[in-house]
């Protein structure tokens, strides 16, 4: 019942939710970031991070210090955190957890899968996967000689089974180009997780389906620009738009005959809410949209704080999370190479 | 390094002086040319540095450029999307050529790239998000391997030219040092032992005009004594038929 979670919810997920609201507070604010945008060197940042949640990750890092080493250290904090509330979480929350990390996991697959394809060795592979969407039988795929084999074998165990079923039928698993099947894949994941939330009910399930649409409907837009003038034809185009959310289906009707970026702002304009991103880029210019978005996804994020007694929080702390290891890279990045004159572009200040 | 005092051993004879001219025409004409040679190279040497200097400038800005649109994917499209291109990797898609030049007679190495047509997998890398800093990010190392390719190119021509001209240099050097003066210290020796056979012969001709001459001499003192002797029995004579008193008769005085 929408308006009464007070009265159940803390039984299985108050502590979660305490420790969730926790490692929120622990995120950098706008004057870490402004601390840290004013640093010199590599090492500057660390003795700044050094006050944050991730002292004791980085502590132990020898002096010439290389940008891939933050990443690599804030990513495995994030993991730690996770995975510490992973085994403490009760069903539904850790289903809903595990829901979390599927796109990881969907790129962690492809990425094996192109790998074997290349003859690539599996242990290399396995060190370039992303830590948070590994998972146990991860090691086998390398083994598959081809999809069909790969289906058979492995995947009918994973919890990605059924987007393999559901999207592809084993003919086309071969020939599919792998960025063709990694976004059906995710298509497939996102239509799953929005059912899922849907079947929880009450304020998760109104704040996730908020979120997870935008999220639908921000790829929508990217697939489209991205594929304009490639050999991606509007039919497969369209296949790749998921249907839920606020473009599902008129929007993505427009956007699927979309030859260009201004033809895509113009379709757009509809969409107060999306009307509002493309009116703070200047006409012709498509860089900066990635920012935007990030930044819409962050305002939204954020707001989920507000109200309690929702798994919604969970989620929003994991997408915040990536976003600040993604600061934090460019922040160092543009340090090392000195150029702190862009450094700006790319921060997305979260409080 | 041998001296200027040398000279090569041959028989003095004219015939061999003619060779040894002949030998120091060719040794200048050819001293004149290298010259030139190394002065063609040395302008080149210098427009490639320049070209070098540039070169070097500008894949400095390049390389920095191609760092940060690198950074600039990473920050859209996730950190992991360098194992994601390098794992969908299968060939090269820009190669890179070499071929001969003939710069000023010296063959330089020269580099340049193309692309192989028709390999265009990877433009749907990103497809849901960064795909267009990726793009912007391939163009940029595009542009960082094409300079690259340049760059290398000079600095092979830059060492290659430098052999060049150094060999070409000694060369000069050698002639104009060593070769020329030995050849030219033979031509005066072979002049001077001319010479001296000559004045010998002079000297010996001379001595034998004096001898020839004082045995004419001697010739003609012996005859006029044999002729005065004659001429006092002859004037003896007459002396003793006319008395002292007796009056001769001068001979006519004929002017």
């Amino acid at each position: 019942m929408y308006g009464f979670e007070a009265l159940n919810f803390n039984v299985d997920g108050g502590y979660l939710e305490a420790i969730v609201r926790g490692y929120k507070a622990g995120l950098l604010t706008t004057a870490d970031y402004n601390n840290l945008c004013q640093c010199e060197h590599l090492d500057d940042i660390k003795m700044h991070l050094g006050a944050s949640d991730y002292a004791p990750y980085l502590a132990n890092e020898p002096s010439p210090l290389h940008t891939s080493a933050i990443v690599e250290k804030c990513t495995q904090k994030l993991v730690d955190d996770y995975n510490h509330m992973l085994t403490q979480a009760t069903e539904p929350l850790s289903t809903f957890l595990e829901y979390i990390t599927y796109g990881h996991m969907i790129d962690n697959v492809v990425l094996i899968v192109t790998g074997s394809l290349h003859e690539r060795d599996v242990h290399e592979l396995l060190e370039k996967c992303h830590p948070l969407g590994m998972f146990d039988s991860i090691a086998t795929l390398a083994v598959a000689q081809n999809m069909r084999e790969l289906y058979r074998l492995v995947l009918v165990d994973t919890p990605l089974a059924p987007y393999f079923s559901e999207c592809i039928t084993s003919e086309d698993l071969d020939e599919m180009n792998i960025e063709v099947m990694r976004n059906t894949l995710y298509k497939a994941y996102l239509e799953d997780f929005y059912r899922f939330c849907k079947k929880l009910g009450g304020a998760t399930s109104t704040i996730m389906c908020d979120l997870l649409a935008f999220e639908a409907d921000r790829r929508a837009i990217n697939i489209t620009i991205n594929s304009i003038g490639t050999e991606l034809t509007r039919d497969d185009r369209k296949k790749l738009y998921s249907n839920f959310g606020i473009l599902y289906p008129y929007g993505h009707d427009e956007l699927s005959v979309c030859e260009d970026f201004d033809q895509v702002r113009g379709a757009m304009e509809k969409y107060p809410a999306y009307q509002g991103i493309f009116a703070k880029l200047s006409f012709g210019e498509s860089q900066m949209l990635d920012k935007a978005f990030y930044e819409e996804e962050v305002k939204r994020l954020t707001l989920t704080f507000e109200q309690q007694f929702h798994y919604a929080v969970f989620f929003a702390y994991m997408r915040l999370g990536e976003q600040e290891v993604r600061n934090l890279m460019w922040i160092s990045e543009c340090v090392a190479q000195q150029q702190k004159s862009r450094i700006h572009d790319g921060v997305v200040m979260i409080f | 390094m041998s001296g200027s005092g040398q000279r090569l051993n041959v028989v003095p004879t004219i015939t061999t002086m003619g060779v040894v001219k002949a030998r120091l025409v060719g040794a200048t004409k050819g001293h004149q040319l290298l010259k030139k040679k190394s002065d063609a190279l040395t302008m080149q040497f210098r427009q490639i540095l320049k070209k070098i200097v540039q070169a070097k400038e500008e894949m400095g800005e390049i390389m920095k450029a191609s760092a940060f649109a690198l950074t600039e994917a990473k920050y859209t499209a996730g950190d992991n999307i360098k194992y994601i291109v390098f794992e969908n990797v299968d060939t090269a898609i820009i190669k890179v050529r070499a071929r001969q030049e003939n710069v000023a007679g010296v063959k330089l190495p020269k580099f340049e790239h193309f692309s192989e047509a028709g390999e265009t997998k990877n433009d749907l890398t990103g497809l849901a998000r960064g795909g267009q800093q990726i793009q912007l990010c391939k163009s940029a190392f595009v542009k960082a391997v094409e300079i690259l390719v340049e760059l290398a190119s000079l600095q092979t021509s830059f060492l290659t030219l430098d052999e060049a001209i150094k060999t070409t240099n000694r060369r000069v050097n050698a002639l104009e040092n060593v070769v020329k003066p030995r050849l030219e210290n033979t031509i005066q020796y072979i002049k001077g032992e001319l010479d001296e056979l000559e004045r010998e012969e002079f000297f010996r001709l001379k001595k034998v005009q004096a001898y020839k001459k004082k045995e004419v001499e001697k010739q003609i003192a012996k005859n006029k004594l044999l002729l005065e002797e004659e001429s006092r029995k002859d004037a003896g004579h007459k002396v003793d038929q006319d008395g002292i008193i007796g009056e001769q008769e001068d001979e006519d005085i004929l002017f």
